[in-house]
């Protein structure tokens, strides 16, 4: 006949003296409070008492161990920019002019849910053209250049988000009328790209989490992160 | 070596922009004003002290002496003889870009 395990453990400590049976016990204890904690800050496997004595499966472990290391999923600045320009340019150009997110509402004239006008002008040709050269670095240009950290579409989302919240007055948002011009300014809870220029590559390229948009009137003229 | 790039100074009003000379032709003479190649915002010289605000209906902007569209084929960035032209050579920084 088999022995109970628990019954086994009190006779063996009836065998030693009675100091040595208190130690054994206390160490035992602190082991039951702490290994939990260990496991939790060093990434460590320690298994419980309970399955060292067998009344409890390991399967615990496999759950403690995907809860604390679960990765936080971060933009990678490190990033070669000539990677990140391919993409976007890919993006930029496959989905030209809509992006699936503007509506047409006259030749050449896209109108974003806020109800930014996207039409014929800058440089470029077309404001999306303009701010398009937002999506990379110019480690050349003098002063600053604000990039934006991810495709022609989610800088379209970003760009509606923070009008929309600073045509409202909302928190971390800024309004300014300049004549023809209104600036307006939004801070976004993530980064959502970086400073780069000449003026950005000298600091290391900081992030940032604002964005700067111009309008006249409902037309965007430009919109970057700051 | 690349071109020599010119410009004032970066835009006070966007700030991520840079104040250059805009030049426009018409009729074989040249007009100079300061355009911000980010926000559009003119002004009549590289003090920048008056800006021309744009008129109400125009596309883009316009030229100040002429009234032509700034980013039409009439007007350019200004290359370094345009900027001893105008006078305003000791206005600007020169920045040379790699190619």
């Amino acid at each position: 006949m088999t022995r109970p395990k628990h019954e086994t453990a009190a006779n063996a400590l009836r065998l030693i003296p009675a100091k040595w049976a208190v130690a054994v016990v206390a160490i035992l204890i602190g082991y039951v409070l702490l290994q939990p904690r260990l496991n939790q800050w060093f990434g460590w496997s320690l298994p419980s008492l309970a399955s060292l004595v067998g009344d409890e499966k390991p399967a615990a472990k496999k759950e403690t161990v995907s809860k604390t290391v679960a990765p936080e999923i971060t933009k990678d600045f490190s990033e070669p920019a000539s990677k990140t320009r391919e993409k976007v340019s890919n993006d930029a150009d496959d989905d030209y002019p809509l992006y699936g997110f503007l509506s047409e509402v006259g030749r050449n004239r896209y109108e974003s849910p806020a109800g930014l006008i996207y039409g014929s002008g800058s440089e470029e040709g077309h404001r999306l053209k303009h701010i398009a050269r937002h999506l990379e670095d110019q480690p050349d240009r003098p002063g600053s250049h604000g990039v934006f950290q991810g495709t022609m579409k989610e800088f379209l989302v970003a760009i509606d988000d923070g009008f929309t919240r600073a045509k409202k007055g909302g928190k971390g948002t800024k309004k300014e009328e300049n004549g023809d011009s209104t600036v307006y300014e939004a801070t976004f809870d993530k980064t959502i790209g970086f400073q780069g220029g000449q003026s950005g590559g000298r600091k290391k390229k900081p992030p940032s989490k604002k964005i700067r948009i111009v309008v006249r009137g409902e037309s965007l003229i430009t919109a970057f992160p700051f | 070596m690349g071109t020599p790039f010119l410009y004032v100074e970066s835009c006070p009003i966007c700030g991520d922009g840079l104040c250059r000379i805009r030049v426009c032709v018409q009729d074989q003479k040249i007009a100079g004003c300061i355009l911000c190649d980010e926000c559009e915002a003119v002004w009549t010289d590289p003090s920048l002290k008056d800006r021309i605000a744009q008129r109400p209906g125009a596309e883009g902007p316009e030229c100040p002496t002429f009234g032509l569209s700034l980013w039409s084929r009439s007007s350019h960035w200004a290359n370094v003889g345009e900027a001893c032209l105008l006078g305003w050579f000791d206005r600007v920084h020169l920045s040379i870009a790699s190619e």
